[in-house]
């Protein structure tokens, strides 16, 4: 076991390690999807590897979108309609490019906006150099779990600001719509009610229509 | 660079980035033409390059540059907001032929300064700890930017809540008062047109 402190060049299988396991990597876009479009992504993946597809529609319509994901061969790994939020993890069962679609094409008008997180693999180990046979130093292992803990509250923060803004696209909705509404009900009720008047008034002047009538 | 998707050669797409102010954003892209004599997409084509547009959340235009066919691209918010990337390239055929579309891989990276990996392993232990908590400060500074947008967004959210709330109110009061007097002004007006008709 070579002494702590010492550096001397990496065990190669320590440095394939370090390499594979680098080979995490998380994508994350916020696009606009227009009405009766489909948007596709494509991303190369190892066998093996655990990926986890999140998505959230932001603003739009019923905010709902429809989602699929194929792997290399074409078979559908998963297919959901009309979702809002969904996340999905799965182990690529080989090599490929894998294939993830967002359809809008339900929709005649609205456009929405869509954000996915798409994960590939595990991080990375933040001292892989570190004889793991040895203990991590304390500085090293406080280290580890604030970067631990920064990951959740960064993952938080993330839902919570998506959610928030879908709550506050509802709510510009929701106002917009009241505004309208009112000011059309309240031209609606005036045009309505002056038009029965006169539409009243109308039926009794008719030159031929004898107020003798109603007289005699 | 992993994550691909496909383009016409004239279309512009945007993606969106909602971030406070004061954030660095890093953005790596490689694009690729499809070549129809090969049926795939050629490596590297030649004067094959891409005007990356970011626009302010005021419509400001922060960055506009023509990058070659691989590059990447910064810039720094002033204001917190929506900031939208777009890409378009630079393809000046007119006629597009039938069937050619770009292949654009992108990958963005928001608020942390990224970690030379290399450079860590090449010191000591004190150092390479010491680098690890200077990138651990440079998370938490940036998940207070995000704690103080998402707090001004909060407020923005709050009054139109409150704002709804009052036009609610408001409207249905001026409709009832709306109802009330024409309903007034109904009668009065039929009423006095069937005396001055002789009929009541």
């Amino acid at each position: 076991m070579p002494p702590r402190g010492s550096r001397g060049p990496l065990p190669p299988l320590l440095l394939v390690w370090a390499l594979a396991a680098c080979a995490a990597r998380a994508s994350e876009i916020t696009f606009e999807l227009p009405d009766n479009a489909k948007q596709c992504f494509y991303e190369e993946i190892a066998q093996g590897t655990k990926c986890t597809l999140e998505f959230q529609v932001i603003t739009g319509g019923h905010y709902d979108v429809d989602c699929r994901l194929e792997d290399p061969d074409g078979i559908v790994l998963y297919k959901e309609m009309k979702k809002q939020y969904d996340s999905f993890t799965f182990t690529a069962s080989r090599n490929g490019t894998y294939k993830f679609c967002f359809s809008n094409e339900f929709s005649t008008f609205t456009h929405k906006t869509v954000y996915f997180d798409f994960q590939v693999g595990e991080d990375p180990p933040l001292f892989p150099n570190e004889n793991r046979v040895t203990a991590l130093t304390q500085m090293e292992s406080a280290c580890v779990s604030i970067h631990e803990a920064l990951k959740s509250v960064i993952d938080y923060q993330t839902h919570f600001r998506l959610r928030e803004a879908q709550g506050r696209s509802r709510a510009e909705d929701l106002n917009t719509r009241v505004a309208y509404w009112s000011i059309g009900e309240a031209i609606i009720l005036l045009v309505v009610s002056i038009g029965q008047v006169f539409l009243l008034k109308s039926f009794f002047s008719d030159k031929r229509t004898t107020t003798t009538r109603v007289g005699s | 660079l992993a994550l691909y998707f496909h383009i016409g050669e004239r279309e512009e797409k945007c993606i969106i980035e909602d971030i406070p102010s004061d954030t660095l954003v890093v953005g790596n892209y490689k694009v690729q033409r499809w070549d129809l004599h090969i049926h795939d997409f050629l490596e590297s084509a030649p004067g094959l390059g891409m005007f990356v547009t970011v626009t302010s959340p005021t419509s400001e235009v922060l960055l506009s540059k023509l990058y070659g066919p691989q590059g990447t691209f910064t810039f720094t918010s002033y204001i917190s907001g929506e900031h939208i990337i777009c890409f378009q390239s630079n393809s000046t055929r007119f006629a597009v032929i039938a069937g050619s579309k770009l292949r654009i891989h992108l990958d963005i990276k928001v608020g942390e300064h990224f970690l030379d990996e290399s450079a860590i392993q090449a010191k000591d232990k004190v150092n390479e700890v010491n680098i690890r908590l200077e990138h651990l400060i440079e998370q938490i500074h940036h998940v207070t930017r995000e704690q103080e947008y998402e707090r001004e967004r909060e407020e923005k959210f709050r009054k139109t809540s409150e704002e709804t709330n009052s036009n609610i109110l408001w409207w249905a009061i001026v409709q009832t008062l709306i109802l009330i007097s024409v309903g007034i002004w109904q009668i009065k007006s039929l009423r006095d047109f069937f005396i001055s008709k002789k009929l009541v």
